[in-house]
């Protein structure tokens, strides 16, 4: 791993293939949870810390249990629910007894995360990038604890972006019929659209 | 990839992948069980119970961030019993009981707008903006031509968080005494500070705040006081008080006998507790003068 592909994983995952403007997913937070910038900051930094861990437990699981035994195909998506839902329970545990302040913070956020989309993604997203028919590559760990921080910034963009523009639309004058969510969806897609700007910046391996 | 299966029978690939999940989660669970006791946290068994008795409205008015953070302040000893305004007299006795404290006795307080004709005061200007009281009050005071009166951009509407202000006949906010827990949020959101929390035995009050002399309250409005005078020499109490041309009514010395009500040539002495409670005749009737006296 040179810096030249962590840079490109970075980019890629914030601009290029954003969760939610490129790849869909974790649409259910982004319209929920967008009405106030603070309940949008605060899921998309829990969703940046859960990402990173979920990223970090999912590829050991997956390089060492699974794929020795030869259950990759069969037990990848079942066995990362059941570390992601672990790991959450286990993080919140932590936090509660280490750091008060940050589970007030997070602790409304962290188990709607566990049967979140995006961390699940993040996790086969790990493995389709860093193996290569059938074969691990080199620096894999790095490589998805770094995509799944990346993949989470790039989530908390989203959610900013969509928070600000959803504050100021409470003051706007909107005609009747798109007053609330439908302006929101109509919101989204323009920025959806606006954010296939950055495709092909990156070529994706 | 996939090579120890391939050459597997179903009943194997079964059996394997079964195995390997349930000894997946027996790992994650035996863990989790370890954790559970290592980071364990104590908590008071009467948090729990005191958040459940408070109102869970986290309007902020015994100023903790919400009812939990009084709850944790009322079980460290540092929040006094009663200082909640919503919560129920029962469930406050039930509070201090958890707690093995004597309950102080609080008197119920409600909100009161002291403005009846925002709706029907004259203009001074079209205000095309965002409509909320804050925004228009920015312009030079709000559009209104009395520079007392209520905006009625129904801030306080919103902010309510009881919905225990309605909007009433003529476009006009009115607090029903029966919902409201005076929170007191309206009176925090009002940008002219028309409301005040007054106790709910003390019913009549001058909906009016306009200090202005009464030629001027008249070229505005119908409904504003003109100081005239007249209640103040009809309430035998002497509890309304005449200050810059406006009545006050003082609810130390108020017997809410309602002799003042007839004699306001404005009609705008009213008795909240009987214009909050027959809403439903009201929209029966026809709308009367936007007032009830």
């Amino acid at each position: 791993m040179d810096f030249g592909q962590i840079f490109a994983i970075i980019i890629g995952m914030i601009f290029v293939n954003n969760f939610v403007f490129a790849r869909f997913l974790g649409l259910c937070p982004y319209m929920g949870l967008t009405k106030e910038m603070s309940s949008a900051i605060g899921m998309g930094m829990a969703v940046v810390f859960v990402m990173t861990l979920a990223s970090m437990a999912t590829w050991p699981v997956y390089r060492y249990f699974l794929d020795p035994f030869g259950l990759e195909r069969i037990l990848r998506t079942a066995s990362f629910i059941l570390v992601i839902a672990a790991l959450v329970q286990f993080i919140e545990m932590v936090l509660q007894k280490v750091n008060p302040a940050l589970y007030k913070a997070m602790g409304i956020y962290l188990p709607i995360i566990t049967t979140n989309c995006t961390i699940l993604g993040v996790a086969v997203l790990n493995i389709d990038t860093f193996y290569k028919d059938g074969k691990p590559l080199s620096g894999g760990f790095l490589g998805s604890t770094i995509q799944g921080f990346s993949a989470g910034i790039g989530f908390t963009l989203a959610m900013v972006l969509m928070a600000s523009v959803r504050e100021r639309m409470e003051m706007a004058n909107i005609p009747k019929p798109l007053r609330g969510i439908p302006i929101a969806f109509i919101t989204a897609g323009l920025m959806s659209m606006a954010f296939l700007g950055f495709s092909g910046l990156i070529k994706m391996t | 990839m996939f090579v120890p299966v391939i050459g597997a029978s179903a009943a194997e690939i079964l059996i394997l992948s079964g195995a390997g999940l349930a000894g997946l989660g027996a790992a994650f669970g035996v863990a989790l069980a370890f954790a559970s006791k290592k980071f364990q946290v104590e908590v008071d068994p009467r948090l729990e119970q005191i958040t459940v008795l408070l109102p869970g409205a986290n309007c902020g008015a015994c100023g903790f961030a919400g009812c939990s953070g009084y709850a944790e302040a009322l079980v460290k000893g540092t929040a006094d019993i009663g200082i909640c305004s919503p919560s129920s007299p029962q469930a406050t006795a039930q509070i201090a009981g958890l707690l093995g404290k004597e309950a102080g006795e609080k008197e119920k307080v409600v909100a009161f707008l002291h403005c009846a004709g925002g709706k029907v005061s004259k203009r001074r200007f079209t205000y095309d903006g965002i409509g909320t009281c804050a925004s228009a009050a920015l312009i030079g005071g709000g559009d209104l031509a009395c520079e007392f009166g209520c905006l009625a951009y129904n801030d306080c509407v919103r902010a309510c968080p009881f919905g225990a202000i309605e909007i009433n006949e003529i476009g006009m906010p009115r607090v029903d005494p029966q919902k409201c827990t005076g929170c007191g949020i309206c009176v925090k959101v009002c940008p002219k500070n028309l409301f005040e929390l007054v106790p709910a035995n003390k019913t009549i009050l001058v909906a009016c705040s306009n200090t202005e002399r009464g030629r001027f309250v008249r070229l505005i409005c119908d409904i504003g006081c003109i100081g005239c005078f007249k209640c103040a020499k009809t309430c035998k109490y002497e509890a309304i008080e005449m200050k810059e041309g406006l009545a006050i009514i003082h609810h130390e010395k108020c017997t809410v006998c309602g002799e003042c009500i007839p004699v306001c040539p404005k009609n705008i002495i009213h008795n909240f507790a009987e214009a909050g409670v027959p809403a439903q005749q009201e929209s029966a009737e026809p709308p009367p003068e936007g007032n009830q006296s």
